[in-house]
Formats: structure tokens, sequence, C-alpha cells
């Protein structure tokens, strides 16, 4: 058979989301690959030049659909920068934890489409299962599933409700003997090795050329992780290790991806124990009239910007499940931003595409785009 | 024991017939009640029971491994039609019957439905070949061993048929693999049966069964065995071996363009592929209808105890089909061609010169020895 | 490192080409350079300064000019570096950093297509998030949300 490019997108079962990836393809041979992305395009950047500082929240959330609170986290820490407003403490754990129970989330969210992508069925609906557990827990204090609108410029929107505590500390309990057994029915497999091992491999020059991030950099023996280097909100607080493998394939993506979630409930468990014995207000106190509304808009005037307001750039990178992300958000002195630029970690990741799939078979596409973990809200935005 | 569906159904036909005749006049009694009548009608019962007896059977199938990967994924299957969901997949039945078979404007139109027709068809002719007890089946064919795995083996070219007529990037790669896949694990499969052939002596299914009265060949022939279930996981397609229609790459392969009837009649197939496939190890390696000895003759000799047995082991075997679904991810095609040439064929022969060896010696060391070797 | 000594490392580096040094917080500042020695300046950058990674390209329009943003990382110095050049003129354009750092290729497509600042030599300059031939650019103040504007978007060909 002669060579044809086949269109891998943008409904199929390959791309998690609304994607195509062009595959030109001799027999089961791939010969060149062309992603081709913007189907989800919203111009996200555009529509907060539009908005108040804390109506953009709202859009972040969209932004990865499976990891809403970090990128929350990262928009609010530019534009806590950007505004000169400084969050209580409290608030900061608050939205570590919430992190890293996202990272949980978008993690097991991840293992349950990649080992449906190499035919485990029974993974499959024992990570969503998994995962209902940590949205129960986002339901609880945030009221929302998969769209939190949680955090705020200067703090996060009410406190934890009572007995969340507890509740967060079973389900770490419970996760953690999951992950034992999601390791058993993949590592143990000769077949996931079979079709996982030496595949899609990137090294770690490759991957800093390329500008690859989060769990795919860490796979290829880089131990870079903004919240050990780069400490944000209260990670230099807490401890923690950086997992990293070495090998640089899609088995090497996956035992990161596994050890991260492992440091996540240590994490969370550390955060809780602090959350319990350090009660405090959630929200600064001092924050401008027009950014104190926590729940919603209180009437045109509130949203007026006292004149004399000092302009600012916010720049924040935080490490979200994905990669790392950074944003910076330009405070030209008025009430909306003047300009917001987002860097997703996926879309760097998805751009080197080519590096990491020609030379492998088409049947192999699965486990690769898998193992990267495409969000395409975030790539297009 | 004596009578068979056959007899039956041409008893019922002998009555039908002379009763409609006694109502008419002379020269259409005539016609009505003569043999050939008689026989034609009592062929006709026969094959309808038959389907309607493997047709039950198949969706029975569906039904049985919906429940059991729901209660191996923590959930719980099929549960609001029919008791415990027994009637959900002929709800299913009847929503994909209703819907429109869509035919993309390029497909060879010829072929586009030529082929899934077939293909359900020559998988469901094999039911009339296999006895599912003694007396089940037609008769006791000497060679119906070789006919089920002949039409067994056409599968492949409509396969390919309905996959190049598509006219879809998709289906193509998907009947490609698919063709490759089951002529690579033919061979195998054939071979196996081989080593069946040299212990059994014989081509017929039935005497292969009575052989096994006192022995089953899982014990003496347990490469041969390994060998044939493999294979036949390759020829049905399942998880490990389902790469044809892997639907994370493949978007469901030669079947991507196929909806409406035409794909329940893919879907239909694929099971009545798989029970065929459970009857055929059964039968070849499980002693088919018969029990051992140490079972107690009031559990093997109530009125259809051979059909009893015989569906409680194909439902076992399947049962451990759906676990290895349930527990196990797919291979790649270089993967599984790979086994099938290297590994596979290679077992196999081993499988029948101990086959052969096994004749000579006469004996099997745990098994006894086996009475009508070496004729 | 101290800010003069780092400021001081810069300017031997980069000599002229560097026309200021912003400080920033937790980074190590914002660098202006004049946009014609940009090669050469992602060269310095890139392998004398040791900042291999790049994490995004980005635009600002601020009306009567276009600023191009670089945002580095440096595994060695643990720290955020930016780089920035400020564009003047109807048709702003850079040379392309790709060829320093691959990964800028798709992040300036985006910033070709939602900013409108060209990059020269760049390998594959195509719509990326907007459709082919889509004639605006998004991010520019001009472009307004709540004005209907006439579009025609021609449909992608595969």
């Amino acid at each position: 058979m002669s060579e044809m490019w086949i269109n891998m997108g943008p409904q199929h079962p390959m791309t998690h989301g609304l994607w195509n990836l062009r595959v030109k393809i001799d027999g089961e041979q791939v010969l060149d690959v062309d992603p081709e992305m913007g189907y989800l395009h919203r111009g996200i950047e555009k529509i907060s030049e539009d908005r108040h500082y804390n109506e953009v929240i709202t859009l972040m959330d969209r932004c990865c659909y499976v990891a809403g609170m970090s990128w929350e986290h990262l928009y609010v820490l530019a534009a806590e920068q950007a505004l000169h407003v400084e969050p209580p403490e409290r608030a900061e754990y608050i939205r570590v934890m919430s992190d890293e129970f996202q990272r949980i989330g978008s993690h097991v969210m991840w293992y349950a489409a990649f080992v449906q992508d190499i035919g485990l069925m029974t993974p499959f609906l024992y990570g969503m299962r998994d995962r209902d557990l940590v949205l129960d827990l986002f339901q609880s204090y945030t009221g929302a599933r998969m769209t939190y609108e949680y955090m705020r410029v200067g703090g996060v929107r009410n406190d934890l409700p009572p007995g969340f505590i507890g509740e967060a500390r079973k389900v770490c309990d419970w996760l953690i003997d999951r992950f034992v057994e999601y390791d058993q029915l993949c590592l143990n497999s000769d077949i996931f090795h079979k079709r996982c091992d030496g595949l899609g491999v990137m090294n770690a020059q490759a991957c800093i050329d390329h500008g690859i991030t989060g769990p795919m950099l860490r796979s290829a023996g880089v131990r870079r992780d903004l919240r050990k280097d780069r400490p944000y909100s209260a990670y230099d607080r807490l401890e923690f290790d950086v997992a990293h493998a070495e090998a640089g394939d899609v088995t090497a993506r996956y035992l990161v991806r596994m050890e991260e979630m492992r440091q996540s409930v240590r994490i969370i468990r550390q955060s809780l124990d602090w959350l319990e014995h350090h009660p405090g207000p959630v929200l600064a106190q001092e924050l401008p009239r027009w950014l104190g509304a926590p729940y919603a808009p209180v009437g045109r005037e509130g949203y007026l910007l006292k004149r004399n307001y000092p302009k600012g750039l916010g720049f924040s990178a935080i490490e979200e499940p994905h990669g790392e992300a950074l944003a910076y958000v330009v405070n030209e002195g008025s009430e909306h931003p003047y300009r917001v630029k987002f860097r997703s970690p996926v879309f760097a990741n998805v751009s080197a595409a080519r590096q990491y799939l020609v030379g492998y078979r088409v049947a192999d596409i699965p486990p690769i785009m898998g193992s990267v973990d495409v969000c395409v809200g975030e790539v297009d935005r | 024991m004596s009578a068979s569906l056959l007899s039956v159904s041409t008893a019922l036909s002998s009555i039908l017939l002379h009763g409609v005749g006694s109502i008419l006049p002379a020269p259409l009694q005539g016609w009505l009640t003569n043999g050939n009548a008689i026989d034609a009608l009592g062929i006709l019962i026969f094959g309808v029971i038959l389907l309607a007896a493997s047709m039950l059977n198949t969706i029975l199938l569906i039904w049985w491994e919906r429940k059991l990967l729901g209660r191996f994924m923590d959930r719980r299957g099929a549960m609001h039609v029919g008791y415990a969901g027994l009637l959900q997949n002929f709800a299913d039945g009847f929503k994909l019957f209703r819907k429109d078979t869509v035919r993309p404007r390029d497909a060879d139109s010829m072929g586009f439905f030529v082929g899934p027709t077939a293909y359900l068809v020559t998988s469901l002719v094999i039911f009339a070949i296999l006895p599912i007890s003694t007396g089940w089946n037609s008769g006791n064919l000497p060679l119906s061993l070789l006919l089920a795995i002949t039409i067994f083996s056409f599968a492949p070219l409509f396969i390919f048929i309905s996959a190049w007529s598509s006219n879809n990037k998709y289906s193509l790669i998907g009947g490609m693999r698919s063709a490759a896949q089951m002529i690579a694990y033919e061979v195998p499969i054939l071979l196996a049966i081989v080593a069946v052939v040299i212990v059994s002596g014989t081509f017929s299914l039935d005497t292969i069964v009575t052989e096994q009265q006192n022995y089953w060949y899982w014990g003496p022939l347990f490469l041969a065995m390994v060998v044939f279930v493999a294979g036949m996981l390759a020829e049905m397609e399942r998880i490990p071996f389902d790469l044809p229609e892997a639907e994370a790459e493949l978007v469901e392969g030669w079947n991507t363009e196929y909806g409406g009837m035409m794909f329940a009649y893919f879907m239909l197939t694929d099971y009545v592929r798989v029970l065929l496939g459970c009857f055929l190890i059964v039968l070849l390696f499980l002693g088919g209808w018969t029990m051992p000895s140490w079972v107690p003759s009031a559990w093997t000799s109530f009125p259809l105890a051979g059909i009893f047995w015989f569906m409680l082991k194909a439902y076992a075997v399947f049962t451990v089909f759906v676990w290895i679904r349930a527990s196990l991810p797919r291979v790649r095609t270089d993967q599984l061609l790979r086994v099938g040439w290297n590994r596979m064929i290679p077992l196999s022969l081993v499988s029948i010169v101990l086959a052969a060896g096994l004749v000579l010696a006469k004996c099997v060391p745990v098994f006894g020895c086996l009475p009508n070797l070496g004729g | 490192m101290a800010a003069e000594e780092w400021s001081g490392e810069l300017a031997r580096h980069l000599g002229d080409r560097m026309l200021s040094l912003i400080p920033f917080a937790r980074t190590l500042g914002r660098v202006k350079f004049r946009p014609e020695a940009a090669l050469e300046v992602f060269r310095t950058v890139h392998d004398d300064l040791g900042f291999d990674h790049l994490s995004m390209v980005g635009g600002i329009d601020w009306v009567d000019h276009r600023e191009v943003l670089y945002t580095l990382w440096s595994d060695r110095r643990v720290a955020y570096l930016f780089l920035s050049a400020d564009l003047v003129g109807s048709d702003p354009h850079i040379e392309t950093a790709s060829a320093v750092w691959p990964g800028a290729n798709w992040h300036e497509r985006e910033t070709w297509e939602l900013v409108g600042i060209r990059f020269d030599h760049h390998p594959d300059l195509r719509h990326l998030l907007t459709p082919d031939g889509y004639a605006f650019n998004p991010l520019l103040r001009a472009f307004k949300l709540h004005e209907p504007e006439e579009l025609e978007v021609k449909t992608r060909h595969v």
C-alpha cells in the first residue's frame, strides 16, 4: 500500500478532546505527523480583556476542564501580583490542597483514558470511580464538580465546611490503597510492557529544546518541578519528593505520574494537618472595594477602580498536572486586565509530536499520545 | 438419547402435514403427505429451531458478558430491561433494527451489504454441524470437524470485502489487519486440531467426543489446547487480540462505516463466532457433553443432561474469555503476528509430536491407558 | 546572585544589543533588546547564559507599538528571564527564535495569528488556533468583542 494521510480527529477515540492529528502512514508505519489545533479556541485571553479581574476566574475553569483548580490558582497568583494583593496564609494552604487534589483528579483521569487507549477496560472504570471521590470533595467545599470558581484574587471564596478534613483524610487513605491496585493491573502485565516500553522516547535534551515540561520532562531524567525550584503559595513549607524516571518512554511517564499522585497525597496530608490547627480568614481583608465581592458583583459602581490605583505586571508559574503553566497579567490601572497571557504545558508538549511519534506504528499512537496527556481546553484556550 | 432433533422435527412436520392434508382435497393431500414434502418441512423446522436456539444463546452470551464485565469493573452491568437486564440486548437489537442503514456515497453497494450478511450466514451455518449432544445435529458426519473449520475460516474474506467496499481508510487498515491476523492464526489452529485427530483417529466430532468418555483431551493434549485457545481468541478478535477493531486507533476498524442493522450483523456475528469457538473448545478438549465416571449418574442421566453439561462447559470457557478481556490490554499487530508465526506454529508442531508419542505409547501417565489407540 | 553582578554579566554578553534591564520580582528581570539583533541575542542567551528552555512567546499590543515577550527558564540558574523587544511600524516583525529553541515554533505561530507579529524565517508560519484565511488579529486592542464584524472565514481543506 502506498503512503497516505489519515486524520486522527477531530472526532476520534484517540484524541480525548477536539483536535486533529494528521498522520502520514505507510502501512502501519508512521512517516510524519501534523497536529492541528484550534477546534476549541474560545479566545479566553481576548475575553479576559473585557472582564473584571474576578470574572476571569470563571474562564480559567474552562481552560482545562480536568484541572480547573490549578488554572484558577495560576491566574489568581498572577493577578495578585499585578494588583498588589496578598492572600492570607490559610488561603494559600487551601489552594495547595486543592491543587494537589486536582492533580490527583487529573492524573486519575489520565490513567483511565490511557489504559483505555491500550485496550484495558477495567482500570478505566476504576479510575473514573476514584476520580469521583475527589470530585465529591470539591463539591463539598466549592459547590461544583468541574468548574469551581473557587479561588479569588486575594484568597479563596469560602472556608472549608465542618467535617471536611476528616472526609479528605478518608479519601487519601482510600486512594493510596488504590494506587497499588492500579500498578498491579498495569505493571504486572507483560502485554502492558510490550505495548509501552521504549515507545515515544524523548531524551532530556530533546525535551528541553522543545519546551516540554511536567511528567514528560521528569520521565526523561530531569528533576525539575516548579513546586521545588520556584515555590509558590505554601509549597516551601511542605515536604515532598520530585517524582522522576530515566527512560523517557511511555512506561516512565506512567511511573512518574503514579509517583506524583503518591506525593500529592503526602502534600495533602500535611496541609490538612496545618489547616486543622490554624483557623483564620481565607480572603484578604484589605482588598480594594471593587475586588472585595466574593460571590457576585455588588452593582455597577462596586467595580469602579480608584483612579490612582497603581499599575503592575503580574507573573506566575505553577506546576500544573500536565506540566509548567505560566501566566502574566498586565494591569494598566483599569478595572479590566489589559492583557492576559497563558502558557499551556500541553501546548508545548503536543507541538513536539513529530519528535516522539515518527518512526513508530499506528497502533503506538494512542499509548504515546495518551502518555502525553492532552487536554485540548488549555491548548486552544 | 435416541430421539435426535432432526427426527423430532421430521415427526413434527409429519403430524403437521398430515393434519393439514386431512382437510384438503385428494390431490393436494397426496402431495403434502408424501415423504419428500415431510422431509423438506422437517429440515426447515430443524433449521428454525436450530437458528432460534443459537440466536437465543448468542444473546444470552452477550448478556452474560455484560454482567460479568460489570462485576469485574465494580459496576452492575445491564440492570433495567427485564429481570437483571436479561431483555436489554433485545432492546438494543430492536433499536438497531429500527435505525436506517446509511451507506457512504463512495462505498461499493454490493460489497457493503453482501459482506456483513455473508459473514453472519456462514457463521450461523456451523451451528448445524457442531453436535451439542448425541443426536442434536443432522447426523454423524464423518468429516464434520474439517467442514466446521473450513466454514469458520471464510470470515476474513467477508470482513475484507466489507472493509474494502466501505471505502474508508480506517476500515481498510482494519480489514487488512483482520485478514492478516486470521490467516496467521488459522495455521496453528489447524495444527492443534491435527494433534486431536491423531489421538482420536477421526475427523468426526461425535466420535471425538465419544473417545473422550474416559479422559478429556485437555490433560494429555494440554499444549494443543493452549495453542487452540489462543488461536481461537485471535480468530474471535477479542481482547487481547482485538486489534482489527481497535477502537483507540482505528475507530472500530472494519465496521467503522456500518450502522443500524448492518452493524448489528457484525456485532451478532462476533458473538456467534465466540459461541462457536467455545463449542469447539468444549468438543475437542473438554469432553463435549460427556461427564467423567465419578460424577453421580443421577447428574448425567436426566433428560437433556448432555445439552446441559455441554452448555455449562461452553459458558465456563466463555467466562474465562471475559476474564481475559477484563484484565489484559491489547497487543500490537506486529507482536501478534510474530507470536503467531514464531511461537504458536512451533508449539503446535511440538504438540503434534507429543500426540504421536501418545499414540505410540498407548498410555498416558496420569490419565490411564487409552482404550482405542493404535487400532 | 546579586543584582549588579547579574546586570554586569548581561551587559558583558549582550553589549549594546541590550537596551535596558527592568527588574521584576522573583525573576532575573526583563531584558529589552534591539529587535534588529534578535538572532544574536537569542544565541547568546541560549548558549552563553544558559537559558535553554523557552517557556512561551507572547505579544502585547500597546496601541502605538507592539511588544514581543519571550519567557525563558534556565535549569542552571533556576530562574526565569524575560526578553522583550518593542516593534514599531505597520508591519511588526522579528527574527524567529525557533532556530535556537525549536519549541518556539508553535508559540510564534500563535503570536503571529493573534497579535499580528510576523516572525521572519519561521519554518512553518501557518494559522494554528484560528482557521486558515482568518483575516483578523484578535488580540489587538482594535479588535473589539462587542462590535459584530463581518467575518468571512474560509474552511480549511485537508
